[in-house]
């Protein structure tokens, strides 16, 4: 396989990637993902926002290299991706956890079983411990996931992504499924475990997946949103919002515009996808 | 309350014994009619003597024997199928229609193969256990989560691992159920290899339970022995199913 050098210092770089699906059943050709071109930098909390079935999670799903791009290139460090690795963390959205390991055997199991350099028994003790500790689940360290709340098992799984060590993190939609409080306190401690104060070269870099506008704009430090029908990048928006952030950056009018801003942009995509087309000349 | 609700389950039994004692003493006593009575003093002669439990042994080893090679074939096989569409497309038709042959059809070609000993009714036995485990193995593998198997790539974690560490333990609730059902079906069609492949060796008691219960139908006439043999396969079943909901349990801790 060639390796393509990519002359950029961008820590991924995703260069015009092309996202086709075929449709077993009918054999119709769906364009998920159209020409997007996307850098991320070193210790970037990048958020992706769109309407449902913009093709924002395929292409998570590409620079972890769960699947492949019909074209385009995507690299990391400037060597292309050609399929799934430890340094790309993810955590899913339906968080697949193992559900008969328990919750410390979830969180060893990179450091456990992956193919180069796994941990003698004695250093993943420790650093299984550290992550427990992190992510607050002290306690429920013999629990299965079954026995735990949504939270819990978000946290495990976020936990599971960090105890591989990996520099990058992508996280596809990890808070859709737990409920408005959850979430709010889960985006806080997201923050704090990320390492807001540290400097970027220290920070993991993050894509984060989201149709929450607000939640992108609480976490990100760059937000890039989608438009549907083929999934494009609309609009790459920065997010200069002082850090460390807490539950009162949503009170500021900067965040609230922000917000809007991001709204107007997508509304349209985000009804047509709700309800079809006919439903947009009411609303 | 308790202690009623403790003897509920064996009103029924005693009431039906209670009937077939009052049936059988209408008629006239004889070979053809058991009662309760001569059904225990039967089983006792049988079990003092050493016969039925020498009998039970050999049943039980052949059952272990065919049971264990086919878990071992079945699980396999089962793997290959579900893991690979092309190995999978290729056999099911091949498994499908070796399927609806019922064990004892094979008895001709095992007899003509294996002889009349044990390894013909290992085969049977074995035969009939296959099926059931192959076909929840391959349920077990196809019904695990995708999103568990591209989890565990993302965290570095190479195929041989992924095999043992997911997708093993993913499966296993299924193969238990097979397990279990192929074990029942072992032990009930070793009666049916025993009676007919065993006829011809040894005397009561070294043919295994099916033989014995062939001797005293053939031979002897003996209701009783032969209802005694029915007890003692039906508590043996129960027994061995218990111990492997015991196994299953131990190995299954994140089911309960």
């Amino acid at each position: 396989m060639e390796t393509v050098a990519i002359p950029t210092k961008a820590k991924i770089s995703l260069i015009a990637i092309t996202k086709q699906y075929i449709t077993p059943r009918t054999g119709q050709t769906t364009l998920a993902v159209s020409d997007v071109s996307l850098n991320i930098q070193q210790g970037e909390f990048l958020c992706i926002v769109g309407p449902s079935g913009c093709g924002k999670s395929t292409i998570l799903s590409m620079i972890a290299g769960l699947t492949k791009p019909s074209s385009g290139t995507i690299s990391m460090d400037g060597n292309a991706i050609h399929g799934p690795g430890r340094e790309r963390g993810v955590v899913f959205q339906d968080y697949a956890l193992f559900p008969w390991k328990t919750v410390r055997e979830n969180i060893e199991f990179g450091p456990r079983f992956r193919d180069r350099a796994p941990l003698s028994t004695a250093a993943r003790r420790e650093l299984v411990d550290h992550y427990i500790e992190l992510v607050s689940l002290n306690g429920s360290e013999d629990k299965y996931p079954h026995e735990l709340s949504g939270g819990m098992r978000q946290r495990c799984a976020f936990a599971r992504a960090l105890a591989n060590e990996p520099d990058v993190l992508l996280m596809d939609e990890p808070f859709a499924a737990l409920d408005a409080q959850t979430r709010l306190i889960l985006q806080e401690e997201l923050l704090r475990i990320w390492g807001e104060e540290l400097p970027r070269d220290k920070r993991k870099t993050v894509v984060f997946i989201t149709h929450g506008i607000d939640e992108a704009v609480f976490l990100a430090d760059r937000v890039a949103v989608m438009s549907n029908h083929p999934g494009q990048i609309k609009m790459e928006k920065p997010i200069g919002l002082p850090r460390p952030r807490n539950e009162g950056v949503r009170l500021t009018t900067d965040f609230q515009k922000l917000v809007d801003e991001i709204w107007q942009l997508i509304r349209h995509d985000a009804y047509e996808a709700t309800i079809g087309k006919a439903g947009i000349k009411q609303a | 309350m308790a202690l009623s609700r403790r003897f509920l389950p064996f009103v029924l039994p005693l009431a039906l014994l209670i009937l077939w004692q009052a049936g059988v003493s209408t008629l006239q006593p004889g070979p053809r009619t058991p009662t309760p009575g001569s059904v225990v003093s039967t089983a006792w002669s049988l079990i003092s003597t050493g016969q039925l439990p020498l009998a039970m042994i050999l049943s039980l080893g052949r059952v272990l024997t065919g049971f264990v090679s086919a878990a071992v074939c079945a699980i396999l096989i089962g793997f290959l199928m579900a893991v690979s569409p092309s190995i999978g497309r290729n056999l099911d038709p091949l498994m499908e229609s070796f399927r609806p042959i019922a064990p004892i059809a094979l008895l001709p070609l095992a007899i003509l193969w294996f002889g009349t000993g044990t390894s013909a009714a290992a085969f049977i036995v074995g035969y009939a256990a296959f099926f059931p485990i192959l076909i929840n193995t391959i349920q077990g593998v196809r019904s695990i989560d995708p999103s568990l198997p591209r989890a565990a790539r993302t965290l570095g974690v190479g195929l041989p691992a992924i095999i043992r560490n997911v997708i093993l333990p993913g499966a296993l609730p299924n193969i238990f159920v097979g397990a279990r059902l192929g074990l029942g079906l072992a032990w009930s069609s070793i009666i049916a290899a025993e009676l007919a492949v065993g006829a011809k060796t040894g005397d009561a008691g070294s043919g295994g339970i099916g033989q014995m219960m062939f001797v005293f139908y053939a031979y002897s006439v003996d209701l009783s022995g032969i209802i005694v043999c029915m007890i003692a396969v039906g508590v043996v079943a129960l027994v061995i199913d218990r111990g492997l909901r015991a196994v299953e349990k131990r190995l299954l801790p994140w089911k309960q």
